[in-house]
């Protein structure tokens, strides 16, 4: 296996196969309504058709928990007044995947936004993104009108650019004019009437309201059927693709050699080369190594950097990024970024070790959010993957020879401090 | 010792132990508020006794109200134990002794069900506490001259010390609260340096020693 296949050969080779579906198949060109109606056509399916060819097609959520839409989407029509909200405010620094499809394809996220509404008998539907997309999304929003597309109004309602505002509860009460902050309901938001899907699972429905759940199955394993949008990062640029669900995890990534990768995202799971050798793009084979695919997160650790230096600096990110209303969150995650900063240097106290998977225990499942859990399984996994590494540091050496940071954060970053900052 | 005194006598001293374990449970409530330990204990024990106390010196309140009542000795009615100022006999007193009863079945109702309610309708009912525990205090002074002297009184005094000292505790931490955006920042910035650990570098200017 050797050398690099043209970008032009694998767009071939991709377009022979039905892919990309979401995606333009010309990569870096946005799609306007006209490009996008003759591409794809009019809907299909309506109504409680579409609910049915969604059951079939077998849909999961593309925002991290795979959950099945159909399951949703029956729940929020079942509970009276429903309200759909779209949600595209990926707030993961290294998912870029929803503001590429934003981007690029931003009409059939709309048109999944509409059908979804139309299907469940919602009055009102909202999309929920970062700023820097709302003029877009607005402009095509006005041309919709003009020719009558959608059947209810869309309203755009803009995140803060904070780690958790697109978590589900924090979604719901920014878009009751509250702060983007996650609360604590003994009600699920879907048994509130309020449906929240990712911005990706809107645009499969909407390419299943035009093609059917056996097109759907054409791609994807019987348990997850589809493609998904990937964020990859894989030396140099992050770069979004689209992939069938279920093939080897390795060609999904497109390298051959990395120290380890990081799977889901920042609230995702460490795993060794080797493990990734054998694994396959679907969560079914992710399990079990304790992983999930999350939002389609994949990043290689080149030989040469430190597992557990990445980890430390993500670690601390996610510590500052907490809302800070749960004890355990509040408390234990800054704790756990300050024992991993120690664990990365060199010859750290022997008792830190035991400390971080304590306070990982002790963290787990305790916050109205699960930002404490996702937190402690992505530790937990650095210190299971870097083992050898962190004996090494013990005794004062370290494997990196490089010191660029592999992990994106935001650029400039620093812990928010004040409520207009999840605002 | 006839039946009628056994009876007065366990009205007054069930009483009197009822002070004393609200007095526990008040300060261990508040040591809850303040995410306080008790050395060699895990913080959920605060929380344990809190509770367990909390249905101890009802129990005790309930044997001290019922003895109350079957005592001859004065006529109080049995309603007056929910009722304020419901009994003849020391109307006002009594009534004190009612309300803040009132008030700790409230709470305890509530703290039951607290899954189903919303947390700031427990929250409300349970500030109460400040209001429920002088009130019981003032009944046990002057409801009758057992407390009005002696180690009783000391003991009654001791009371009073704690829970002053306890709300003084807690009113400090109000004051000094960070509001909720910069609590993050304040415990990153505490936990940065690791406690106790010699000043080593950054990992940043970890020296690359590599085996390679």
């Amino acid at each position: 296996m050797t050398g690099v296949k043209s970008a032009a050969g694998g767009a071939a080779r991709q377009a022979a196969a039905g892919l990309p579906r979401l995606l333009p198949p010309v990569p870096g060109d946005p799609e306007e309504l006209t490009e996008h109606l003759a591409r794809h056509g009019r809907p299909r399916y309506h109504g409680s058709a579409l609910l049915h060819a969604v059951k079939s097609a077998g849909l999961t959520g593309r925002g991290g928990a795979a959950f099945p839409t159909h399951v949703k989407l029956a729940a929020a029509k079942e509970a009276g007044h429903p309200v759909v909200v779209a949600n595209g405010a990926e707030s993961e620094p290294a998912s870029e995947k929803d503001a590429a499809l934003l981007y690029h394809a931003p009409h059939l996220v709309l048109d999944g936004l509409a059908l979804a509404a139309d299907a469940i008998g919602a009055g009102r539907a909202y999309l929920y993104l970062h700023a820097g997309h709302a003029a877009r999304i607005q402009k095509a929003l006005t041309e919709r009108r003009n020719l009558r597309l959608d059947p209810v109004a869309i309203t755009v309602v803009a995140a803060p650019a904070r780690f958790l505002a697109g978590q589900e509860t924090a979604l719901v009460s920014r878009i009751s004019g509250g702060p983007a902050l996650p609360t604590f309901d003994s009600r699920r938001v879907t048994e509130r009437g309020i449906l929240v899907q990712n911005v990706e699972t809107l645009a499969h429905l909407a390419l299943i309201s035009r093609h059917g759940p056996d097109w759907f199955r054409e791609r994807g394993t019987r348990a997850e059927p589809g493609t998904m949008l990937l964020t990859l990062h894989a030396g140099g640029r992050p770069r979004v693709t689209e992939q069938p669900i279920g093939v080897p995890l390795r060609s999904a990534l497109g390298l051959t050699d990395a120290a380890a990768v990081l799977v889901g995202g920042y609230h995702g799971t460490w795993l060794t080369a080797a493990a990734v050798d054998s694994l396959t793009l679907d969560n079914a084979a992710l399990r079990q190594h304790k992983a999930s695919l999350g939002a389609g997160v994949l990043a290689a650790l080149p030989h040469g950097s430190c597992g557990l230096v990445e980890t430390a600096r993500v670690t601390r990110y996610l510590a500052a990024e907490s809302a800070g209303q749960c004890g355990p969150c509040l408390n234990g995650l800054p704790r756990m970024a300050g024992a991993l900063a120690e664990l990365a240097g060199p010859r750290p106290r022997r008792s830190t070790l035991h400390d971080v998977e304590r306070w990982a225990g002790l963290v787990t499942g305790r916050g109205a959010c699960h930002h404490p859990d996702g937190t402690a399984r992505f530790v937990r996994s650095a210190l299971t993957v870097f083992g050898a590494e962190l004996k090494r540091h013990a005794s004062g050496e370290c494997t990196a020879t490089e010191r660029a940071p592999v992990l994106p954060l935001p650029s400039g970053y620093a812990a928010p401090t004040t409520e207009e900052a999840w605002r | 010792m006839t039946s009628s005194t056994t009876l007065w006598y366990a009205s007054r001293a069930t009483g009197f132990v009822a002070l004393i374990l609200l007095t526990v449970v008040f300060a261990a409530g508040i040591g809850i508020s303040r995410q306080a330990r008790i050395p060699g204990l895990p913080r959920f024990a605060v929380t344990d006794l809190h509770r367990n106390l909390s249905l101890l010196a009802v129990a005790f309140v309930a044997v001290h109200v019922i003895s109350a009542v079957l005592d001859t000795f004065v006529s109080i009615p049995v309603l007056s134990a929910v009722i304020p100022f419901a009994s003849s006999y020391e109307r006002f007193w009594l009534g004190l002794g009612a309300i803040s009863f009132d008030l700790m079945l409230a709470m305890i109702i509530t703290s039951l069900v607290r899954g189903r309610l919303n947390r700031l309708t427990w929250l409300a009912i349970h500030l109460t506490a400040y209001l429920s525990w002088p009130v019981a205090f003032l009944h046990s002074i002057y409801s009758s001259g057992d407390l009005r002297h002696g180690v009783l009184l000391d003991l009654s005094l001791g009371c009073a010390v704690i829970v002053g000292a306890a709300v003084i505790w807690r009113l400090v931490s109000v004051v000094r609260r960070l509001p909720r955006a910069q609590r993050v920042a304040a415990q990153l910035a505490a936990a940065q340096p690791a406690a106790g650990s010699p000043p080593r570098r950054t990992p940043r200017t970890l020296p690359p020693r590599t085996a390679r």
